[in-house]
């Protein structure tokens, strides 16, 4: 994964490319991805307050973003007072250090994982484990990924990008049990191994959804339980989260709990909404003896100081702008090389990783499906604009391959050309004759050389200088709509 | 005195000496509020059992206090649980409930007594943790319940450990109907802050599930694969 102290992140271009040429892959995400709009569609159907609910959420958000500094001031007082170890760390180093410290103080050897993308950015199993402890992730999907020793290749569906059969063969492999491909087998064989490993435990690790200023709690979202498990059996507990999961009250709650599960899962609510305000009181018969909680700046208030970033920090991280975006699903989430892919992840990454995601912001078509799902409607497509200005004018400037450096040369040519009316006429009407041999109707069926790509799957060029026969929204282009399958 | 004066003097010791008649009309119990009240809980119950069976859960419907018991016994027999683990209850005292399970042959696990200023030592938490991580049914009572998302919010206590809707793979929860709100944010409205800040608060809505593989659904993977409510309708005063 792509730290700004690991080894360079393999570049975009190629691992795009592989996800694009994995026509098995594309199948897979378009099927668990169409199931998830389905759900989300109905719900909204069936919610009609729901748009109301997300501008509610939305200016919450705004608000509490907006005085980030003092609610992060009442939290971090709210939380001590509630028993709490409070740590803020400014980068990824400072909370792996903070964490390895209280594991090795409490003699920690067995740590259980709840689902936390914080967790990935800041590359924390592998410190945990050179530090000799045994890490393991019991979300199903993070228990998965992490038995193929991947990354997960999405936000809130880890394993998206495999197949029932292949899990099937995974656990065949490495937990000895007959082959099955049925979701409910392999559902059961993961149980039965996680309970063990989460009765043994001695340290938990959870992300945070929400942290409440007002009464210094930690809001747990989640549906299989796991979360719940690990912040309660054992003896220690740490809870990492951004700064910018900070919400003002209690009562602003209900307004993203309503949203949140609609747009990520097609729930109403998720199955299980935890409410952690400290470690275990006198007489409480479970829940941890010390309870920790990393609060991580790591590239977010530069995003705050940028008056277009700062929508970002809105993000709940619901994953449903992922499962609409055409390019996620069709180059999958590995392909991004952050633990924030999709969208969302394109115009974070630059900002927590550096130069290594720079190219993400130009992985969009811009059809904006992702704004319109999200459930605070950040304008992603706008600030992937901002992103890919930036990147033209900061140093380092990004590496292209000369694939992509001919390609940008050409496009700024052409722009230099079609700024002026007489040398554009007169650049298409060349263009125009030269191309005539190949043009039918005024249309392009097969484009030479570099061009060839585009018309490569039937998708016509409407040849340059051309007189077509065509009124508004009715082409000629009948091939364009069909696609090879 | 004047003739009238003395007129209501009379009517008034005809009064007193026979017992005032009732109009037909005004002996039925319940003028038009407590049934608008029944029928707004009946609707929020209702409400309820659609949510809660449409998240995979079964509602078991609405009994007297009295008759919790006898509900609850035939629940462990039907599915065949051997050991049950009990919680104080919120509105309901949970010993009678424990001891007429104990009297059907079902071992019943009590949290181990609290009392003292440690509290239960590590030894004892950890012998009540395998006993639970063991057992059949966890039974606990509800602080609160949403009607629109079929959800139950339960907060822990002592007596009432966390671990009681978690490690047992079937969870029977109890709720009392007048407990019952109609969204979430009445529900943390009434649960309150304070009780956020100083209990543990989980909202439960449905059995454990996952679909993490290939986004299906499959119930019970970390928490219970099973889960019952039940509500408490209170005797009428």
């Amino acid at each position: 994964m792509a730290t700004p102290d690991a080894a360079p992140a393999p570049d975009f271009l190629e691992t795009s490319r592989k996800g694009v040429a994995d026509t098995d892959l594309r199948r897979k995400l378009e099927n668990s991805t169409g199931r998830h709009l389905d759900h989300v569609a109905h719900m909204r159907g069936e919610f009609p307050r729901y748009d109301d609910e997300r501008d509610a959420a939305r200016r919450i958000k705004e608000d509490a973003i907006g005085r980030l500094d003092e609610l992060l001031i009442i939290l971090k007082q709210k939380l001590e007072a509630n028993g709490c170890n409070v740590f803020v760390a400014a980068d990824a180093a400072e909370a792996r250090d903070y964490i390895l410290q209280v594991a090795k103080k409490a003699g920690s050897q067995r740590v259980v994982k709840g689902k936390s993308m914080t967790t990935e950015e800041i590359d924390l199993n592998p410190a945990l484990e050179r530090a000799g402890m045994k890490v393991v992730e019991t979300d199903l999907g993070e228990y998965i990924v992490q038995l193929r020793r991947e990354r997960p290749s999405h936000i809130i569906t880890p394993a998206i990008h495999l197949s029932k059969e292949d899990i099937g063969q995974l656990f065949a492999e490495q937990l000895g049990i007959p082959y099955s491909a049925e979701p409910e087998v392999l559902t059961a064989a993961a149980r039965e191994r996680l309970r063990s490993i989460f009765l043994g435990a001695d340290l938990g690790i959870t992300g945070v959804n929400f942290a409440i200023a007002e009464t210094g709690s930690l809001v747990l979202i989640e549906n299989e339980g796991n979360g719940r498990l690990t912040s309660t059996l054992p003896e220690t507990f740490i809870a990492v989260m951004g700064i910018e999961k900070v919400i003002p009250q209690l009562t602003d709650l209900s307004h993203f709990l309503e949203i949140l599960a609609r747009t990520g899962t097609g729930q109403k609510l998720t199955t299980y909404t935890n409410f952690i305000s400290g470690p275990r009181r006198d007489g409480e018969l479970d829940g941890p003896r010390a309870m920790h909680v990393v609060i991580l700046d790591n590239g977010r208030s530069a995003m705050l100081a940028d008056p277009v970033m700062r929508e970002a920090l809105y993000c709940l991280r619901c994953g449903a702008c992922l499962n609409v975006c055409p390019v996620y699903r069709r180059i999958g989430g590995h392909a991004y090389n952050s633990p924030y892919p999709g969208p969302i992840g394109s115009i974070v990454s630059p900002n927590l990783f550096g130069s290594a995601a720079a190219k993400l912001p130009f992985a969009s078509t811009l059809c904006g499906a992702c704004r319109d799902i999200c459930p605070v409607k950040i304008d992603i497509p706008r600030i992937l604009l901002h992103l890919r200005w930036k990147a033209n004018v900061t140093e380092p400037p990004i590496k292209w391959s000369a694939d992509a450096r001919r390609a940008r040369a050409g496009v700024r040519r052409f722009a230099r050309m079609a700024r002026y009316p007489r040398s554009f006429r007169l650049l298409s009407r060349l263009g125009g004759l030269m191309l005539r041999p190949l043009t039918r109707d005024g249309y392009l069926r097969r484009m030479p050389g570099p061009f060839k790509n585009w018309t490569r799957w039937g998708r016509d060029f409407p040849a340059p200088g051309a007189r077509r026969k065509e009124t508004r929204g009715e082409t000629v282009n009948a091939s364009a709509t069909q696609r090879p399958e | 005195m004047s003739a009238f004066h003395k007129m209501i003097a009379t009517v008034k010791s005809a009064l007193e000496r026979a017992p005032r008649a009732v109009p037909a009309h005004a002996a039925a119990a319940s003028p038009v509020v407590p049934v608008a009240h029944d029928a707004r809980r009946t609707e929020l119950l209702a409400q309820f059992a659609r949510e809660l069976e449409a998240v995979g859960g079964a509602f078991l419907g609405a009994f007297a206090p009295d008759d919790i018991r006898a509900r609850t016994v035939a629940l462990a027999r039907q599915i065949g649980a051997r050991t049950a683990a009990i919680g104080a209850g919120v509105t309901l005292d949970s010993d009678p409930i424990a001891r007429a399970l104990e009297q059907a042959g079902v071992a019943v696990i009590r949290p181990p007594s609290v009392r003292g200023a440690a509290g239960p030592d590590d030894a004892a938490r950890a012998a009540y943790r395998e006993r639970l991580a063991g057992c059949d049914l966890g039974i606990v009572e509800a602080d609160a319940a949403i009607a629109a998302t079929g959800t139950l919010a339960v907060v822990g206590a002592p007596d009432r450990p966390n671990s009681l809707t978690l490690l047992p793979p079937s969870n029977l929860i109890i709720i009392h109907a007048d407990r019952m709100r109609p969204d979430l944010a009445a529900a943390v409205a009434g649960i309150g802050a304070e009780t956020f800040i100083a209990k543990r608060v989980a909202l439960i809505t449905g059995p454990s599930r996952t679909a993490d593989i290939e986004k299906m659904i499959v119930l019970g993977v970390h928490g219970p694969k099973k889960l019952y409510a039940i509500a408490i309708w209170p005797n009428e005063a």
